[in-house]
């Protein structure tokens, strides 16, 4: 049997006193779209840059394709590919330009870059679009920035918020790449505070509060009484409460 | 609402205050002190001069604090704190108070010149000659007063040329006419063209009518309300002239400014300049190649880096070019022979506050890609450091074409000997660069023409590193100099750049070191924000 795609024990990790991660525990099945949920501040960004090696866990396990990081670093970074929550594109190139850099950083010969950096502008409807990225929307830049993670074809995607600030029809072109990318064989662990989204594309589905995984396991295993995503999950946060209303709003 | 700004930018610095604190209050106390040593001479001078010294030293000396305070931080291309208008616009902020503090905030480029200026007022009140203590009224007003028209003329000078500075094309041009305002005299004088001296040019900026000649009568009791009059008009002019600014910077869109054309966007097929950028794979290979062909195209696109490079060229001149005698193939002194090197070693450090100093800061929270790819940080920092070469090299041609132009004793030996000379400094440089690259990153904003490329603390430290930086070559001249023989001054020069090379391995070690222990340190400051006051 194949190892996950992600094994992740007791993982921590804390700024000063404050823990952002507190012994995470986690496993993501190849071939999975995972999703993970979890409130603002709950550690879901902190959990993705460690398994991507931007920041270093205070400890825990961590194996990813089956190799450990931090030790396979390398090796672990050239089958991943990442969308960021933030933006990771230097602004002074062009599209084409900067999925070209990415192909070539990711080893990839400059003419296979350019190659690849050609054609996956225009599967994202980018082929026109020639200015510098400073100057595309906040939806191109994540449609640049998908084209970035799939430009050296990776066996696990790991993305954060990719959806965030892109119109419907650019979500709708996304989440098609995605899905076919699942089809042939690829991981994804996504967050995403839309929760729909989630629920449309995730098959399984771990929930992160305060710095640990309160809950882990298909969407059925979830969704109690056929209740929506939203509500299982503002359920398990036990987050249910009732609007409070200010005197002078 | 000033309290209001005030706090918040407090608040905004909090997080960066603690590291460093120690580190900034020394630099910050080498520097000021300096000026404070400064201040006392000043105080000395004038509490001891006659009047007649007085009478014709004060004009100039405040015509002296006058350029510093308005043309430094242009020739030094770091315009001082600012207001960040993008965060500041939302809000229902009368503009009269945010110019206020607009004006204030000018102080960031001129409180070495207030010291100076105290130290000559105490002077003054305690010279007897020009009325001491009693006079006291007759001769603070008028300091007071010209300090306030230099606060304001600053304001309007930094909104008009931060402005002229962020338009495409029009920034080059600008920088290219201050530079021929100064030196077409200059190279006329030289050729025969002009006018012999500038003899001419004496009461002219000693007319009565001028700001720091009234300001000077009216100090020493010369037509005291005449005088203080004029400097008031003065101070009224440059109010207008700073609020009118201030305004205009309010209703321009900088970032529209520099958007791309849509008849100029980037064409599919290989351009020139395409072809250029791709000349790095010719001799390196990915992903060194790819790095330095990002980093060459990052630049060469960004607003701030252009205004930079063209400065390096022009304002190296603009600054040297008063010493040089031009022409002239006889006597020549030790700055006319080593013209080339001197002014290439000028841009190389003026270069650097927008390559080396601070490699990552126009990447910003980009930055993450560096660690995220598979690749190791020593390999971008080499990639970086080739590129500043790359455009510190372009930059020497381009003097070493500009100074043969000018006539300034430069033969092929020189060209040479310059771009051996660079080569060593840079080796220093570079190291030096790469530990402030990943010990005190910051994210700058490419846009912003008049953003300093390192942080206010490391700009204190720059002066002390600079003279350390080019003692190893300073003193390979000093051997030339004492041996009078170019044996000695190459023997020296290649001692320094053995020297340098081992510097550079140890601090890219070094470096690669601690980018890869503080990365998370490094993200957070490059993606962070600044408050409402935009910093040098």
């Amino acid at each position: 049997m194949s190892s996950p795609a992600i094994l992740v024990r007791d993982l921590k990790k804390s700024y000063g006193s404050k823990a952002a991660v507190n012994g995470v525990d986690l496993e993501v099945p190849r071939g999975s779209f995972f999703g993970f949920l979890g409130p603002n501040g709950a550690g879901k960004s902190t959990t993705i840059r460690i398994l991507t090696g931007l920041i270093p866990a205070d400890s825990g396990y961590i194996e990813i394709l089956g190799l450990r990081l931090p030790e396979d670093e390398m090796e672990i970074k050239k089958r991943i590919g990442l969308v960021p929550d933030e933006s990771l594109m230097f602004e002074r190139l062009t599209g084409f330009e900067f999925l070209e850099f990415v192909g070539r950083m990711y080893g990839l010969a400059r003419d296979v870059a350019i190659q690849r950096a050609r054609g996956l502008l225009e599967l994202l409807e980018l082929a026109n679009d020639r200015k510098v990225i400073g100057e595309y929307s906040k939806g191109m830049r994540k449609r640049v920035a998908m084209a970035a993670s799939l430009i050296h074809h990776p066996e696990l995607f790991l993305m954060d918020e990719p959806f965030e600030g892109v119109d419907a029809v650019g979500a709708r072109l996304m989440k098609d790449i995605l899905v076919d990318q699942v089809r042939r064989g690829a991981t994804i662990f996504l967050t995403s505070h839309v929760l729909e989204v989630v629920e449309r594309l995730c098959d399984r589905i771990a929930i992160i509060n305060n710095g640990a995984i309160v809950t882990a396991g298909t969407l059925e295993e979830l969704r109690s009484n056929g209740e929506s995503l939203e509500d299982a999950f503002v359920r398990v946060l036990g987050a249910e409460r009732q609007l409070e209303r200010l005197d002078w709003l | 609402m000033i309290a209001a700004i005030l706090r918040a930018q407090l608040l905004s610095m909090r997080l960066g205050a603690r590291r460093g604190a120690i580190f900034g209050l020394i630099t910050g106390l080498i520097w000021y002190g300096f000026w404070c040593g400064a201040s006392v001479a000043i105080y000395l001078l004038a509490a001891h001069a006659g009047a007649t010294v007085l009478r014709r030293a004060l004009p100039t000396g405040l015509l002296l604090l006058f350029v510093y305070w308005q043309v430094v931080p242009i020739v030094s291309a770091s315009f001082g704190s600012a207001l960040d208008m993008r965060k500041l616009l939302v809000y229902p902020a009368p503009h009269g108070k945010l110019f206020v503090v607009e004006v204030l905030l000018r102080l960031t480029t001129g409180a070495e010149m207030v010291l100076v200026a105290a130290g000559a007022t105490a002077g003054l009140l305690r010279n007897s000659a020009i009325g001491g203590w009693v006079a006291a009224p007759r001769i603070l007003a008028p300091i007071a007063i010209f300090l306030l028209f230099n606060l304001l003329f600053a304001s309007g000078l930094r909104s008009l040329v931060e402005r002229l500075l962020s338009r495409r094309r029009i920034r080059e041009i600008l920088v290219v006419l201050m530079l021929s305002v100064v030196t077409i005299p200059r190279v006329l004088f030289a050729t025969g063209a002009g006018p012999k001296s500038l003899d001419g040019l004496g009461p002219l900026i000693h007319a009565a009518a001028l700001p720091w000649v009234a300001a000077a009568g009216s100090m020493l009791g010369e037509s005291t309300w005449r005088a203080l009059l004029i400097i008031a008009a003065w101070t009224l002019a440059a109010a207008w002239f700073g609020r009118t600014q201030f305004e205009r910077n309010l209703r321009y869109d900088a970032v529209a400014a520099q958007a791309t054309p849509l008849d100029r966007v980037p064409s599919a097929r290989p351009t020139f300049s395409d072809r250029f950028y791709r000349l790095p794979a010719l001799i390196f290979r990915d992903p060194l190649a790819v790095l330095i062909e990002k980093e060459l195209r990052s630049l060469t696109r960004t607003p701030r880096f252009r205004m930079v490079f063209v400065m390096g060229f022009s304002f190296g001149l603009m600054v040297w070019l008063p010493f040089a005698r031009l022409g002239e193939t006889q006597r020549r002194g030790a700055i006319e022979q080593n013209f080339l090197a001197i002014v290439c070693v000028y841009a190389l450090t003026l270069l650097g506050q927008v390559t080396y100093w601070n490699c990552f800061g126009f990447d910003r929270s980009a930055v993450q890609i560096y660690f995220a790819a598979p690749q190791r940080i020593a390999v971008t920092l080499q990639a970086k450091n080739i590129a500043s070469m790359i455009v510190i090299y372009v930059e020497v041609l381009i003097l070493a074409g500009l100074t043969l132009a000018l006539r300034i004793g430069v033969g092929f030996g020189k060209v040479v000997e310059t771009l051996l000379v660079v080569a060593v400094c840079s080796l220093y440089m570079l190291a030096f660069g790469n530990i402030s690259s990943v010990h005190y990153p910051r994210a700058l904003t490419p846009e912003r023409v008049s953003q300093g490329g390192a942080s206010s603390r490391f700009q204190a430290l720059v002066f002390i590193l600079y003279p350390l930086a080019l003692l190893p070559v300073a003193l390979a001249y000093l051997a030339r100099y004492a041996f009078d023989s170019q044996t000695a001054f190459v023997v020296a020069l290649g001692l320094a750049a053995v020297l340098g090379g081992f510097l550079y391995w140890m601090a890219l070690e070094s470096a690669t070191e601690t980018a890869n222990k503080n990365r998370e340190r490094i993200l957070q400051d490059l993606s962070r924000g600044e408050g409402p006051v935009a910093s040098n």
